[in-house]
């Protein structure tokens, strides 16, 4: 292995272009991820006819740049302007715009910067370190685990309300209701399309998201009289101190570990790494009513878990030559056409590319926290602007930006219904965590529920008694009864603080 | 004579000249950029597929041809952006059994399309992890026709095309087996780690997993032995007719110029015969059945085909 990483660093060092590769993947991937609609996806394919003229080192090298940078990119236009420039940074809207909100952009930017690089370099190492056996691990991973992994995250539901867990519930059942328009993934027959066609695509995630997010809340602030007071005016962006990120040093770690498990399970990625981390920020916390109105934990869990996703979602590519993601998919084809056939023998046959790329994505996280800085500082200008010119751009570019993600006019329509939507859910304090993790998940759950029931044969007992469900199957159902509990408990608090207070008074 | 002052002149008229002569006119056709929708994501195999023709065709055609992917919602979204285009000839579309069976539910109308060339026809496989206790076939047909329906086969996609070609395996050989759709990354982590018995995939995506010995492919649905897997008898040899396999091609709009649709298929076909095109398909191992067929012979192809899934979709049950 030592061996490996020194023909590593001799093909880096023989090569000093690559150097160069390296910083323009992570700025190019930055942009891409900051810019709703241009995902790091597109990034990626359009780079692919460029890597021709490069050696496939050098080309995979590009590519893993551009992946890592736009993982981190998305979280920019997240928290300025609450538009997730890409489905990954969906969640960290979730708290990082309510702190910019409060004034704190900055801030928000260099926790969500701060744990995009911790997250990345532990992704990278777990990768570098663990690829084989992660690998083989993840394959016990079948329909029913996913199916546990998304029940787990969905339960967090009840904890989110931000004191209501009714209302918490019933924001989290409409994500997971509106989910199922469109195609029956098991079955292929149409549901609730009304006949309709064009609603065959289904209510897609990245049209929801920009809807009730970005579009949701320019309507709010064109209703609102903006006062002076709630201009965004802290925007130099500064990395934590050593104490606020010691702070978060324990979410860090459990959204890492958890971030490049997911990423290397095939068929889920980054967003589903995103949210279960940040349902489980919820669980653990001492303080979950807090989230949601702008906490550092909030910003640090899916930031860290989407960007050690990364290195986890290379894991099943390298090791065995199936994507972890889409976009790992989109490298797959370039890597065929470059004559390198993906699979296990990879590893062994095509060590320096290996390893070299490893070096790259390590330092392609180090660079990204140099650019990330810079860049953030350039975009966050833009909130000197009067929001009666931010707000309109904000919309026109939602607008083009899910058109151009997959050509289709539907989506238009669906992120602006969805926007209306968004809206009444804010004005009903509806929590749209809830009701966004039950978007993301709920499809998850039924279609690895559906396919775990069609291989047992619809025998529920051998669908849930394997070990690996088992445990988190339970692990949901006390953590909702613990939840439940909890609130009986502050509710009998109340009454006897009430009662304790008629009897003085 | 010309003065210096006339030339600008007398280049401008020209141009002016050729931009409104008719497009129609076959030998200038095509006078600009041809674009190709399909259905897919970027960088996936008919992105691929599209982008490997249009290299060559830049070159012999002298303009460029561009995918335009229009992703989701069961094609439906691509089909109907192509219907409302002109037909200029400079719009064509990317089909495949996707477009066959959506004809068949009733979704699309192939009566749309006119055939132009269909390029890649892939093959698919049974293919089972190492631990797999079945070594050949007739194990694998011998324990699915005691226990019909035992037999978990991974798919990607729900009733699509690899649902057709499992039907048609169920139908052919009574060996029923039951499929499960899946991504097509999950498919192959939840057959390697053995939740599935086995998978439908083609040799390309394929072909690592089986040179490293991970997977054992045990039927191949396809005329001939592929030369690679001399070892692999082919369902046809063991008096099965199932030879669906997976193809790429181009289609113009049914009410298309038929010189146009001439001078296409021309152009493609030479993009096809050139060596850059020939060694990308090379490189997705899709050389071994890939044919070029042209308008006529496709057309043909695709009665056959219409035919062929109008069965299958029956028998499963998805049409009346």
């Amino acid at each position: 292995m030592l061996e490996a990483y020194g023909s590593a660093l001799a093909y880096l060092f023989g090569n000093p272009s690559s150097f160069l590769l390296i910083i323009f993947s992570v700025i190019w991937g930055i942009a891409f991820g900051s810019v709703p609609g241009l995902t790091g996806i597109v990034g990626v394919a359009l780079l692919i006819p460029f890597t021709f003229v490069f050696d496939p080192t050098a080309g995979l090298l590009l590519l893993a740049g551009v992946y890592v940078g736009s993982t981190f990119g998305g979280s920019i236009s997240a928290i300025l302007f609450n538009t997730p420039g890409s489905p990954e940074a969906a969640c960290t809207a979730l708290d990082g715009y309510p702190m910019a909100k409060n004034g704190q952009a900055g801030k928000a930017l260099g926790i969500a910067l701060a744990s995009s690089a911790i997250g990345g370099i532990f992704g990278t190492i777990v990768l570098m370190l663990l690829a084989p056996p992660m690998a083989q691990f993840a394959l016990n991973f079948g329909p029913p685990e996913y199916f546990a992994l998304a029940v787990l995250g969905i339960t967090a539901i009840s904890a989110i309300g931000g004191g209501s867990v009714l209302k918490g519930l019933v924001a989290g059942l409409l994500g997971l209701g509106i989910a199922t328009v469109g195609l029956d993934p098991i079955t292929g027959t149409e549901r609730y399309t009304f006949g309709n066609l064009s609603l065959l695509t289904g209510i897609s995630f990245v049209p929801a998201i920009i809807g009730t997010f970005a579009l949701a809340e320019v309507l709010q602030r064109a209703g609102e009289r903006v006062s002076t007071k709630d201009v965004i005016t802290d925007v130099s962006t500064k990395l934590p101190s050593m104490k606020e990120f010691l702070a978060t040093r324990i979410t860090l770690l459990r959204s890492s570990v958890i971030g490049s498990f997911i990423g290397a399970l095939p068929g889920v990625g980054a967003t589903t790494a995103a949210f279960i981390s940040y349902s489980e920020a919820v669980r653990w916390s001492k303080h979950p009513e807090k989230f949601g109105t702008g906490v550092a934990e909030g910003i640090a869990a899916p930031e860290s878990a989407n960007n050690s996703a990364v290195g986890g979602s290379m894991i099943p590519l390298l090791a065995l030559g199936i994507p972890g993601s889409a976009t790992t998919a989109v490298m797959l084809g370039g890597l065929t056409i470059h004559g390198i056939i993906p699979g296990p023998l990879l590893m062994e046959t095509n060590t320096q590319l290996v390893y070299t790329v490893f070096i790259g994505m390590f330092i392609a996280n180090i660079l990204m926290l140099i650019f990330g800085i810079r860049m953030a500082r350039y975009f966050a200008l833009v909130l000197k602007a009067p929001y009666a010119l931010v707000g309109p751009a904000i919309v026109v570019l939602c607008m083009t930006g899910v058109y151009a993600l997959n050509s289709n006019i539907v989506d238009v329509g669906v992120m602006l219904a969805m926007g209306a939507f968004g809206f009444l859910l804010r004005k009903l304090k509806y929590p749209i965590a809830s009701f966004v993790i039950g978007l993301v998940l709920g499809p998850i759950a039924e279609r690895s529920l559906r396919q775990g029931l069609v291989i047992a044969d619809y025998n529920y007992w051998e669908f849930a008694a394997r070990p690996i469900t088992a445990i988190l199957l339970l692990g949901s159902i006390a953590s909702l009864a613990y939840g439940f509990y909890g609130q009986w408990k502050r509710h009998q608090q109340d009454r006897q603080s009430q009662v304790a207070a008629k009897h003085a008074g | 004579m010309l003065s210096l002052k006339t030339i600008p002149t007398a280049v401008a008229l020209a141009a002016a000249t050729l931009l409104s002569a008719p497009a129609a006119l076959a030998e200038d056709y095509p006078s600009r950029t041809v674009e190709v929708i399909h259905a897919y994501g970027p960088g996936g195999g008919t992105d691929r597929f599209v982008r490997a023709v249009a290299q060559p065709f830049e070159e012999i055609a002298g303009q460029s041809m561009v995918p335009i992917a229009i992703q989701g919602g069961g094609g439906m979204p691509a089909y109907a952006n192509f219907l409302q285009r002109r037909t200029d000839g400079y719009t064509m579309k990317a089909i495949s059994p996707d477009q066959i069976i959506a004809h068949v539910l009733g979704r699309q109308d192939m009566g749309e399309f006119q055939p132009l060339a269909r390029v890649q026809y892939d093959q698919g496989m049974i293919v089972v992890p190492a631990d797999s206790p079945f070594q050949t076939i007739d194990e694998f047909i011998a324990h699915a026709r005691e226990n019909p329906g035992d037999l978990t086969v991974g798919i990607t996609g729900a009733a699509g095309f690899d649902d057709t070609a499992m039907g048609l395996w169920n139908i052919e050989t009574g060996a029923e087996v039951t499929t499960v759709p899946f991504g097509s990354s999950e498919m192959v982590s939840n057959t390697l780690g053995g939740q599935v018995d086995a998978m439908h995939e083609e040799f390309g995506p394929a072909r690592g997993l089986i040179e490293s010995g991970d997977m054992r492919p045990l039927v191949v649905f396809s005329d001939e032995r592929l030369p690679v897997l001399p070892d692999v008898p082919t369902a046809k040899e063991l008096g099965y007719d199932v030879t669906l396999g997976r193809w790429r091609a181009f289609a113009m709009p049914a009410d298309a110029d038929p010189d146009h649709v001439t001078k296409m298929f021309d152009l493609v076909s030479q993009a096809v015969a050139s060596d850059a095109y020939q060694e990308v398909q090379e490189q997705a191992a899709l050389q071994y059945r890939s044919v070029l067929l042209g308008p006529d012979e496709f057309a043909e192809f695709i009665e056959q085909e219409i035919a062929t899934y109008t069965e299958v979709l029956t028998a499963l049950g998805l049409v009346e």
